[in-house]
């Protein structure tokens, strides 16, 4: 077991196929304490079929002053949404 | 009014029923009080499931008895010699490693319990058994990772999970003074006993905690309605609402 208390990312799955999405999150001094803790704080009620939790220093996430760099440029570029196909009927979970 | 609990099949189930809503209850009083919030809340989703628990075989109860009282009547409307829940689930949480402590060798028990219960004949008890087995093997891991976290934590943690364990088996003995009801509706009292001393000296050993050995308990049993100090005061409290305010709705 490891020790520290540390802060993990909680990410949940509807159903199978579906992708996990973040939760929130949780403390826990180890992996399964994690996990429980998880389940017992977003879990309890039909939210879910399975479940990941990440160490929360785990995650790479984008530098808050190169926020603009990394997204500002898509905005006018209207081409890249898949707004100009018809969606089928019976087309679930798009 | 005295409510009696007159059917076999009823005496059998209340004993579950009463052992589950009561550390319902001791577990409640955990609501707002853990360690931190995550612990908290685990611990007030283990006391809801309980009750719920207690709440299903109150019906079943009723139901057998067929005296029209209803699962309320049972929990809210009976004295303390009208109780058959185990002494172990009435002991205080006088710290976190008596909840633990408490919590596990509980759950060791009525695993046992309700996996004998799969095949019972009694009516709707093998299908709640099933769910309620769900529930139970949660609890169950839950409280047994933290019987390992605090016995091979610190010093402190280990030393205080050794005085809750030491406590609570002077509570062991009645567990498995079966009588004949016990014997008419569990399938294999040996078995029962065996599984739940082989895996609490598991886990025991594994938590570096000491087994104390299981005495001879000189108190009545549970089964005649006899009782350790606790379980006035926890009734005074669950009940004080219900009887004070009998037609109260919420």
């Amino acid at each position: 077991m490891e020790s520290g208390d540390k802060v993990w990312e909680v990410f949940i799955q509807k159903k199978s196929g579906l992708p996990f999405k973040h939760a929130g999150s949780v403390h826990g001094y180890d992996k399964k304490m994690a996990v429980q803790n998880a389940r017992d704080a977003y879990c309890r009620r039909g939210e879910g079929r399975e479940l990941w939790v990440v160490p929360a220093n785990c995650i790479v996430s984008v530098p808050m002053d190169e926020a603009e760099a990394y997204f500002d440029p898509q905005e006018d570029k209207i081409y890249r949404h898949p707004t100009f196909y018809v969606i089928p009927d019976g087309v679930e979970n798009l | 009014m005295a409510i009696t609990i007159d059917k076999e099949q009823a005496q059998f189930l209340v004993r579950l029923a009463d052992t589950e809503m009561i550390l319902g209850q001791r577990l409640c009083e955990m609501c707002s009080n853990g360690p931190f919030l995550e612990e908290d809340i685990a611990l007030s989703n283990i006391a809801l499931d309980l009750i719920g628990r207690a709440e299903q075989l109150y019906i079943l109860i009723s139901e057998i008895e067929g005296k029209g009282l209803s699962a309320d009547d049972y929990a809210y409307r009976r004295n303390e010699r009208e109780y058959f829940s185990i002494k172990l689930v009435e002991q205080p949480n006088t710290d976190f490693a008596w909840v633990i402590a408490r919590q596990y060798l509980h759950d060791v028990y009525v695993k046992e319990i309700f996996t004998q219960l799969l095949s019972s004949k009694i009516d709707k008890v093998a299908g709640l058994s099933e769910k309620v087995l769900k529930e139970i093997t949660y609890s169950h891991v839950h409280a047994r990772d933290w019987m390992f976290r605090l016995g091979i934590g610190t010093p402190e943690s280990n030393r205080r999970l050794q005085a809750a364990v030491d406590h609570l088996f002077k509570y062991a003995g009645e567990l498995f003074a079966f009588d004949s009801i016990d014997k008419k509706f569990l399938s294999d009292i040996t078995k029962l006993e065996q599984g739940w001393k082989s895996a609490v000296a598991l886990t025991l050993a594994e938590a570096n905690v000491k087994q104390p050995e299981i005495h001879k308990i000189y108190m009545r049993d549970y089964r005649e309605g006899f009782h350790s100090e606790y379980l006035g005061h926890i009734l005074s409290e669950m009940q004080f609402l219900p009887r004070a305010y009998p037609d109260a709705k919420w």
